[in-house]
């Protein structure tokens, strides 16, 4: 099957068509998506292809997230755009306590079908309230599945898999990541499952274990480390939960050092869950300790100098490789 | 008004000490008559109870030397007094040096202590363990190049390569080999009683011209007596009490056996103070029964008894252990017969007692059956001749085959 180049928007975009085309339960939910298309283009061609199928909310993130969960409830399969993911505050109790409770409080009798797309991350000059990465939030809460694609093509496969999920899926998306381009599958049953991570470039010397934004940092450092004789072996999660442990594993098996990559802040982010299972599971596989590489613990600044400041760089992936590496 | 901990004196002629331990750390309360710190001199070591209760303010390491009645560490009454005893004496380098709450609690002390006294603590990566577990190399044998001093796996793969393959396919020719062939299961730091002897025997060889003088003894009558004197419904006497007596009457024939050599001299001492080698399982040490030439069996018999029950429960004091004249080391309970004992320097001889064993003996161009006793006499030959020596070792011979002699 070939492949083209598409950006993430684009791949997006291919997605939700084909989804939309293949299952007539499927039907987007948010704030100004029909005149724009999603502030990110991302929905382009789908208000004109799937008219009353991509419906306009009133600013209420309680609102639309209650929509959601309600037309889950009944059989829709709807995708809940959340337009920035830091007003995902405004749903918490509509997604935390309802969608990721529904199944296991009424026994299983019903499911609950939801995707939350949201884009999240820094660098964009959006300041502290619209630049945040959150996926810790819901990796903390049982019942939600939690995704987060790096590169067009699991941008593709992964929203694929997601609207298929009988749960509740949680899809972070990077804002900086829409324009980027890469190879996308035509296929319309180009599916990646949720749960399986992909080694996107093999090293023998250091395991790089990241997902969304942080992905590429890893991929900027690991070709800076190659230079320098250390073989990075870059793991994209791609899914946070659930969590393919067995390619972590298999990857620190080989390497026997882990650093941990996330644009999210460090303390509390998943870089310290995955510690901690990596050192439960790998004690005796271990030859340098796990470091983690995230943001500064602050609110994320407006001012360009110092939101480049508190963000993790691929210079600090390159550190933090040498110094397991001790080098 | 804080409490100070004295050095005391343990022993007549003691002068120093080195302070091994301190049994608290910095800042933490201690009570009265707690053992505080740990000293140990050329003879004993030695628990020291605390002189009273408060915050620990340790002025001098723990390894340090140490003179009677230093001072060695104060006894706060609160942490106010404790913050100014900090700031008019310094406190012991290598201890904390921010005297207030106790950081560590005391068990994790004395497991960092009991660390450090073994050596340093061997820093590897959980990798570096597993792969040194399942090689079986000893970690401490190998250089770690991770920080502080941390073996990564890049040690291990070097230390796998200089070990030769573990099949005997190839001829084990090099020195290299030696690593794998032997490994220390365990290592016993030389401190404390084990250290004392170690310095005392190599300092007896180094410094005497030792050699030693066998014979063999009827033991007929000796056993006889002990046979008799022990039943009378007194408490039983010890064969060590006899041959203290017998030894004791011998030194007062032979003087020059009685003395040490003091720099350019030899100095005949005026007092027999036989000590007798008591081994306690952990080491040897020699308590000494004073005057014995002036005490009858009985006497020396519960003396000894006194002293061994006390090195036992090392409640011994430094004068049941120093100034000792002559010595006497017993291995007959070990079915040994002749050996050559070690002369407790500064002493100039020793006698060393083998088993009493019934064989044949030549009595009256007759072969009959005897229970003889092996005896070992070593001496310091620059002071004393072999003739002398000898004589010396026929007097006891014939004191242990005849006892009514030393009457």
């Amino acid at each position: 099957m070939s492949e083209r180049i598409l950006s993430a928007s684009a791949a997006l975009a291919e997605a939700l068509h084909e989804e939309m085309t293949r299952d007539e339960t499927v039907f987007i939910l948010g704030e100004d998506l029909t005149a724009h298309a999603g502030i990110f283009g991302q929905f382009k061609g789908i208000p004109e292809a799937f008219p009353g199928r991509i419906i306009d909310t009133p600013i209420s993130e309680t609102c639309i997230a209650g929509c959601g969960v309600g037309a889950a409830l009944t059989g829709m399969r709807p995708i809940v755009d959340f337009h920035f993911s830091d007003f995902v505050t405004c749903g918490m109790d509509e997604l935390c306590n309802q969608a990721a409770k529904i199944r296991y409080m009424f026994g299983g009798q019903v499911n609950v079908p939801l995707v939350v797309w949201c884009p999240d991350g820094a660098g964009l000059r959006a300041a502290a309230q619209h630049s945040q990465s959150l996926e810790a939030w819901f990796v903390h809460t049982p019942g939600l599945k939690v995704v987060i694609p790096s590169e067009p093509a699991d941008v593709k496969g992964l929203i694929k898999s997601a609207i298929r999920d009988d749960d509740p899926v949680m899809f972070f998306q990077h804002k900086r990541l829409f324009a980027r381009e890469g190879p996308v599958p035509e296929d319309s049953e180009f599916l990646i499952p949720l749960g399986r991570a992909a080694v996107k470039r093999e090293g023998k010397d250091v395991s790089l274990l990241c997902y969304g934004s942080g992905f590429f940092i890893c991929m900027e450092a690991a070709q800076a480390l190659a230079r320098e004789e250390i073989e990075a072996e870059v793991v994209d999660l791609r899914t946070l939960k659930p969590l393919d442990m067995e390619t972590v594993a298999s990857s620190i098996r080989k390497t026997n050092r882990a650093v941990v990559v996330h644009e999210a802040c460090l303390t509390g982010g998943f870089g310290s869950e995955l510690a901690a299972r990596i050192q439960e599971e790998l004690f005796d596989e271990l030859d340098a300790p796990i470091l983690r590489v995230g943001a500064r613990d602050v609110p994320i600044p407006f001012s360009p100098g110092l939101e480049d400041f508190v963000l993790p760089k691929s210079d600090s992936v390159i550190r933090a490789a040498k110094r397991v590496c001790y080098r | 008004m804080a409490i100070e901990i004295q050095v005391p004196k343990l022993g007549l002629t003691m002068e120093e000490a080195t302070l091994v331990e301190w049994k608290f750390g910095p800042g933490e309360r201690v009570r009265a008559e707690q053992i505080v710190l740990v000293l140990e001199t050329d003879k004993v070591t030695y628990e020291m109870p605390s002189p009273g209760e408060g915050l620990l303010h340790p002025v001098v390491a723990a390894g340090s030397t140490i003179k009677v009645a230093q001072v060695v560490g104060y006894l706060a009454a609160d942490e106010e007094e404790l913050r100014a005893l900090a700031a008019r004496f310094p406190p012991a380098e290598g201890e904390a040096q921010t005297p207030g709450l106790p950081e560590a609690s005391r068990p994790e002390r004395e497991a960092e202590q009991a660390s450090r006294h073994q050596q340093k603590r061997v820093l590897a990566s959980p990798l570096a363990r597993a792969m040194a577990r399942d090689h079986g190399l000893d970690l401490a044998r190998i250089q770690g190049s991770g920080p502080g001093g941390r073996i990564i796996k890049a040690d291990i793969l070097k230390a796998l390569e200089s070990k030769p393959a573990p099949e005997s396919a190839q001829p084990r020719t090099t020195a290299a080999g030696a690593g794998a062939l032997l490994s220390v299961s365990e290592e016993i730091p030389i401190t404390g009683i084990r250290k004392v002897i170690f310095r005392n025997m190599h300092l007896s060889l180094s410094s005497q011209a030792q050699l030693t003088l066998h014979t063999e003894a009827n033991a007929a009558a000796f056993l006889d007596l002990r046979a008799r004197m022990n039943k009378t419904g007194a408490p039983k006497v010890s064969f060590n009490a006899i041959m203290v007596k017998i030894v004791a009457q011998a030194l007062k024939q032979h003087p020059r056996i009685n003395a040490s050599v003091e720099g350019d001299a030899i100095k005949v001492w005026g007092q027999i103070h036989i000590g007798v080698a008591v081994d306690l399982g952990r080491g040897l040490i020699v308590p000494k029964v004073r005057y014995a030439d002036t005490k009858s069996v009985r006497e020396i018999s519960a003396e000894l008894e006194k002293l061994i029950t006390a090195a036992q429960s090392n409640t011994l004091g430094l004068d049941d252990l120093t100034m000792g004249t002559f010595t006497i080391t017993n291995l007959g309970a070990w079915d040994i017969d002749h050996f050559t004992p070690i002369v407790n320097h500064p002493e100039s001889a020793i006698l060393g007692v083998g088993r009493i064993v019934h064989k044949p003996a030549v009595e009256r161009e007759a072969v009959v059956v005897q229970p003889r006793m092996a005896l070992s006499l070593s001496f310091d030959h620059r002071i004393i001749d072999g003739a002398p020596g000898a004589a010396f070792l026929k007097t006891i011979k014939d004191l242990v085959e005849d006892p009514l002699l030393m009457l």
